[in-house]
């Protein structure tokens, strides 16, 4: 148990009279790759607002490194060693580049990485004195995880990292995304079934608030309820 | 160096030298006007260096210039304080901070922002100007206080008396240059940066483990304390502090004095003082009721024209003849 970085535990949360999720259980060990997957409306990213703490359960706990990080300052949790990359592009559109990465480290107090190693990192080396809003939408999405990646994170969260890629961006990306297994755990919440394919890991399977299905992807892939739901055979 | 530095340092150095040069052509009146000016002007660096780097709006900056103000005049006034006018200084810059210090950390780790912000510092503003007014024992009420000295002091072997014109603006052009270059320096640094990347999207910011609330709380309670100095020199150099010093009006007219500059630049919002300053005296004395209307139009010119301030005057000539080289 000691290598158990994240724990999940019974997790649920009501909003008003709408239970959006109830009774999920996710464990993430040191190192470990997994995805989230699901249909719009599933629970993903308020699933991973309550993993990185910024939603309160109603019932059940999140715990990273045994501590309860519900609620806690987002700048705390940052420190405590967690990065998101959110859904919508989020980086600093009037900074370059390069600038956007020195900020990111300039946020942990040992940053590993020079600019320099992101930058090659998330396939920017030739933008990084372009300013960020200039960039195209699947590049800010490789500029957000470069930052994600510079505070030298245990634990990378990143909410539907390919949305609105091109099938060779996404592609890009978990290839990206496949270097880096094994550096940190990587929880990745995605919609896009290819990417899931291309990373191969374990993965849970949200429908409508609830746990549908978890284990490594092919037998997900194979398992007749998922592909009921999700996979679209009917 | 980037190029917008270097334009910057260019700016800079050429309103150095006529600073240097201006005492040898003006006269003393002239020369106490601009060295009224350059106070104001340091007032309206103190609030670019928080507007401009946060992009949050702080509409009742006088209230730290009176603060400061106030406190340096009732330091000064009491002849048993020792080194008063050295006390005051210190005194009117730990004033305002002290108050921007209380003001900004409910606001900011309450995460009041953007127009609830403005709002809330409109009503601070109008308070110290209502306290200032009623607090008649301490303040003097409408009145004010009267026949503050000018900035004396001793500093080892050095005596510092700015009874004189020239010393007096010889001083204020010291403490503007310096502090403009600090800001700058600030600015362009590691922690103008962040600012920037704040300003840009806080949620991001903090999420990669930057402490926005203290970032910001700490911005403007650097910006108060500069304006807490400001206010203490402009009270020594102008003998009497009165209530409009927090008032809503030089509120306004600072914002004005950064708008025409140039914000985000620290060093257009001084030219801006300086330059309405200048203006405003100059048509005031052929008719004091054409100054509103005029200042009114020429803001609203500049809105429109000159969305930067005046300072991208610079910038725009050097891309506009850099364009008409390309095309040749």
């Amino acid at each position: 148990m000691s290598d158990v970085l994240l724990q999940a535990e019974n997790v649920g949360i009501r909003f008003g009279g709408l239970q959006a999720l109830e009774g999920l259980n996710l464990t993430v060990r040191d190192r470990e790759l997994c995805c989230i997957i699901g249909p719009n409306g599933a629970g993903k990213s308020t699933f991973l607002n309550l993993l990185t703490g910024t939603l309160r359960p109603t019932s059940g706990s999140v715990r990273f490194l045994g501590h309860d990080i519900a609620g806690l300052p987002l700048h705390r949790i940052a420190r405590l060693g967690i990065a998101r990359k959110f859904q919508i592009p989020s980086v600093f559109p009037s900074l370059s580049v390069e600038d956007n990465l020195k900020v990111a480290r300039w946020g942990t107090s040992s940053p590993v990485r020079p600019v320099g190693e992101l930058l090659d990192l998330v396939a920017l080396g030739s933008r990084a004195a372009t300013l960020a809003g200039e960039l195209a939408h699947g590049q800010k999405q490789w500029l957000e995880i470069g930052m994600a990646l510079a505070i030298e994170p245990r634990l990378l969260l990143l909410d539907e990292p390919t949305a609105g890629m091109t099938p060779q961006e996404t592609l890009a990306t978990a290839q990206m995304l496949l270097r880096l297994k094994g550096e940190f755990s990587i929880v990745a919440v995605e919609h896009d079934i290819r990417f899931v394919r291309a990373l191969n890991c374990e993965t849970l399977v949200l429908h409508q608030g609830r746990r549908l299905r978890s284990g490594p992807f092919h037998d997900i892939e194979a398992d007749e309820m998922v592909r009921d739901v999700y996979l679209g055979r009917r | 160096m980037i190029a917008r530095d270097r334009n910057w340092l260019l700016i800079f150095a050429v309103c150095a030298a006529l600073a240097v040069v201006y005492p040898f052509i003006a006269d003393g009146y002239q020369l106490t006007v601009i060295r009224d000016a350059l106070i104001f002007g340091l007032f309206a660096a103190s609030l670019d260096f928080f507007w401009g780097r946060t992009g949050i709006l702080c509409f009742g900056h006088a209230a730290f210039f009176g603060i400061g103000g106030y406190i340096m005049a009732l330091v000064t006034l009491n002849d048993a304080i020792p080194l008063g006018s050295l006390l005051g200084i210190l005194g009117a810059i730990a004033g305002a901070a002290f108050v921007a210090a209380i003001i900004g950390y409910f606001l900011f780790f309450g995460g009041i922002r953007g127009s609830y912000f403005t709002i809330v510092t409109l009503a601070m503003g109008v308070i110290c100007q209502q306290a200032a007014v009623s607090w008649s024992s301490v303040t003097g009420g409408d009145s004010g206080l009267i026949g503050i000295p000018p900035i004396a002091f001793d500093l080892g072997e050095i005596h510092v008396d700015l009874s004189q014109d020239l010393p007096s603006y010889i001083f204020v052009a010291s403490i503007v240059a310096v502090v403009v270059l600090v800001l700058w320096s600030l600015s362009r640094g590691r922690w103008g940066t962040v600012l920037t990347a704040i300003q840009d999207n806080e949620v991001r910011a903090a999420a990669l483990g930057h402490n926005a609330p203290l970032r910001l709380l700490v911005t403007f309670v650097l910006s108060a304390a500069i304006a807490g100095l400001a206010g203490a020199l402009y009270v020594c150099m102008a003998g009497l502090v009165a209530p409009d010093l927090s008032g809503l009006l030089l509120s306004t007219e600072v914002i004005v004095w950064v708008a025409v500059g140039g914000r985000g630049t620290l060093l257009g919002p001084v030219l801006g003082a300086i330059a309405i300053q200048r203006a405003q005296q100059t048509i005031s004395s052929f008719n004091p009721s054409l100054w509103p209307l005029l200042l009114g139009c020429v803001f609203v010119v500049i809105v429109f024209v000159l969305p930067d301030g005046i300072l991208s005057i610079y910038a725009r000539l050097k891309s506009l003849f850099k364009g008409r080289r390309q095309a040749q």
